[in-house]
């Protein structure tokens, strides 16, 4: 099993405030992966320096070998990195299906779903992800959990190797939740590495084999879930000093 | 008689046969044939002139809109095109007596090479800004123009004839026969309009519609914007050209005039009227554009003001132009007449 995702050393500030501060960690290929911190400890900032929306200033990124560190956004999707936001984003005066359609037709998405048919390609995205009977409808009318489903079809059309998912359950209810684990479990399954972070804890400690923890861009520490919950530094992180009495 | 029409029409594709179905396809088909009748209806050359002129801008808001619409760039300098068109047609006309649809082609293309060199900028600049560089730009050209600075540094037949203020004049119309200047420039338009209409409904155009809702998502989504947003502007000044290049033939002639910001304005008035996002809502704002304009030829001067005061309550009341609202009202119509 290979490394799939190397970050080394990567720091990035903004104007004073370090986001992340030498940060280094290894996702393995066709692993289950997790990122877990407070708020503010710089997840989001990370995900958006891997997925190129940021550059860093100092560190690199390598994906598969290569490096990527600074390449633009759309690069970047086109090498197999796919990513969600934390903050829905959508094509809101578009259908369901023409949203899909757009990572389809990306150079990398185009590859595979030319063969199927654009259209079709999109729907069978669409129905894997549990959307299919809304595609001729446009995002503004779904609920919170449905637009979460397709942040992840739009992932899947560029036909990605990596998916990173930015805090995939936050704003949802425990039924939707549901329904995005199984989602993701059967990504996961297919062969897709997946990297999220979550400061939901308890859905993700029972998702992933393996977990990295950051507070303050910072690396803390990594490994099965349990362990990493019971870090002493985790613990103080997350509610404040004097809980490493709770280890 | 209607059956043997039905049977003809179940010759063409499937999907113009789906089209002609709706309430749409059949009123837009009607609206064609009575414009082509016009030049057989009447002899009066000022009237065809106003269908002419129409027609012209149909086309270049058309071009705005699908910028506007289905890109979401909002220029607020198309005028440009309109001139840099406007000025190579009718130069190479006069100058190398070519047949009009070649330096009409020659204009639009040099247009879209100006597409492009506006495009880069453009890439970095959004929104509002966006709005305000292209209006630069095309003050820019304009200031250029009518000071006839180029001219001073192109010495010589060139330099004053092509920068000059006074502009180029004596173009010759299409043809001497004004129902055949009609034909074609309906048939321009039409072909201009389908065009259009078929990029937006293309894969192409569901890229182009990913970037006017959601860059970032777009780019997400593995979209190069770069590309496709020069792609755009390019397509968009092309069209806008062939506008300006019929305009230069149909005024016989161009002047520095035609790089004022108000033929900018008038693309988004048109648009906002006639319905953004619909590429053929430009020919139903173009008409009221042009002909409330000949109604209030007398009011020169307060033209303007009222032009202004028909689009603010026009934003207000229809905020998405005309286009949708009328097509249901008149088919609602159809309906009660024909007692559904």
């Amino acid at each position: 099993m290979g490394v799939i995702l190397e970050i080394k050393n990567l720091t990035k500030k903004f104007s004073g405030l370090t986001a992340v501060n030498d940060f280094s960690f290894e996702v393995r290929r066709g692993e289950f992966t997790g990122l877990i911190g407070p708020n503010g400890a710089g997840k989001t900032t990370l995900f958006n320096l891997i997925s190129g929306h940021e550059k860093p200033n100092s560190g690199t990124i390598r994906f598969d070998g290569r490096d990527i560190t600074g390449m633009k956004p759309h690069k970047i999707v086109n090498l197999g990195i796919a990513r969600t936001f934390q903050l829905v984003r959508s094509f809101r005066f578009m259908t369901l299906l023409d949203n899909i359609s757009v990572s389809c037709l990306s150079p990398r998405g185009k590859k595979v779903a030319k063969e199927y048919g654009i259209d079709e390609y999109a729907s069978s995205i669409l129905a894997a992800v549990g959307l299919v009977d809304k595609a001729r409808i446009p995002p503004i009318i779904l609920p919170h959990g449905d637009l979460r489903k397709l942040q992840i079809g739009k992932a899947l059309g560029t036909n990605p190797q990596l998916l990173l998912l930015d805090e995939p359950f936050s704003g949802l209810s425990h039924e939707e939740q549901k329904g995005i684990t199984d989602l993701i479990i059967r990504l996961h399954a297919d062969g897709v590495t997946v990297f999220m972070t979550g400061h939901v804890l308890r859905e993700l400690m029972h998702l992933v084999p393996r977990v990295v923890a950051m507070h303050q861009g910072k690396y803390i520490t990594e490994g099965p879930p349990q362990e990493v919950a019971n870090n002493k530094i985790v613990l103080e992180a997350y509610l404040g000093k004097g809980s490493e009495q709770l280890a | 008689m209607v059956k043997k029409l039905e049977e003809k029409i179940s010759a063409f594709p499937s999907y113009i046969r789906d089209w002609i179905k709706t309430f749409r396809g059949k009123i837009t088909i009607v609206c064609l044939i009575i414009l082509s009748l016009i030049p057989l209806l009447t002899q009066n050359k000022y009237f065809i002139g106003i269908f002419l002129t129409f027609m012209i801008y149909t086309i270049f808001a058309a071009s705005w809109d699908f910028l506007a619409g289905f890109v979401g760039q909002i220029s607020f300098g198309h005028a440009i095109f309109l001139g840099i068109s406007g000025y190579v047609t009718a130069y190479t006309i006069v100058n190398f007596n070519l047949a009009w649809w070649l330096a009409l082609l020659i204009g639009a293309t040099i247009a879209v090479l100006f597409g492009l060199i506006i495009g880069i900028p453009a890439l970095r600049l959004k929104g509002p800004y966006l709005a305000l560089g292209t209006l630069a730009m095309s003050l820019i050209l304009f200031q250029v123009f009518i000071m006839g600075t180029l001219s001073r540094w192109w010495e010589g037949t060139i330099g004053t004839e092509l920068f000059g203020t006074d502009g180029i004049s004596k173009v010759p119309l299409i043809s001497q026969d004004p129902v055949i200047e009609y034909i074609i420039t309906l048939l321009i338009m039409c072909l201009s309009l389908l065009i259009l209409t078929h990029i937006t409904k293309s894969n192409t155009g569901t890229i182009f519609k990913s970037i006017r809702d959601d860059e970032t998502g777009a780019e997400a989504s593995g979209i190069n914007l770069t590309k496709y947003k020069i792609y755009a502007f390019m397509i968009s000044g092309f069209f806008a050209g062939i506008a300006g290049g019929l305009f230069a033939m149909r005024f016989r002639g161009v002047n520095p005039g035609i790089f004022q910001p108000l033929y900018s304005f008038y693309a988004i008035i048109i648009v906002a009227v006639g319905g953004i996002a619909t590429i053929s809502g430009s020919a139903i704002g173009a008409f009221i554009f042009v002909f409330s304009g000949e109604f209030l030829r007398e009011t020169l001067d307060v033209s303007l003001l009222i032009f202004s005061i028909i689009l603010i309550l026009f934003v207000r009341f229809a905020e998405h132009g005309l286009l949708k609202p009328t097509l249901e009202r008149i088919q609602e119509l159809w309906d009660i007449l024909l007692g559904r």
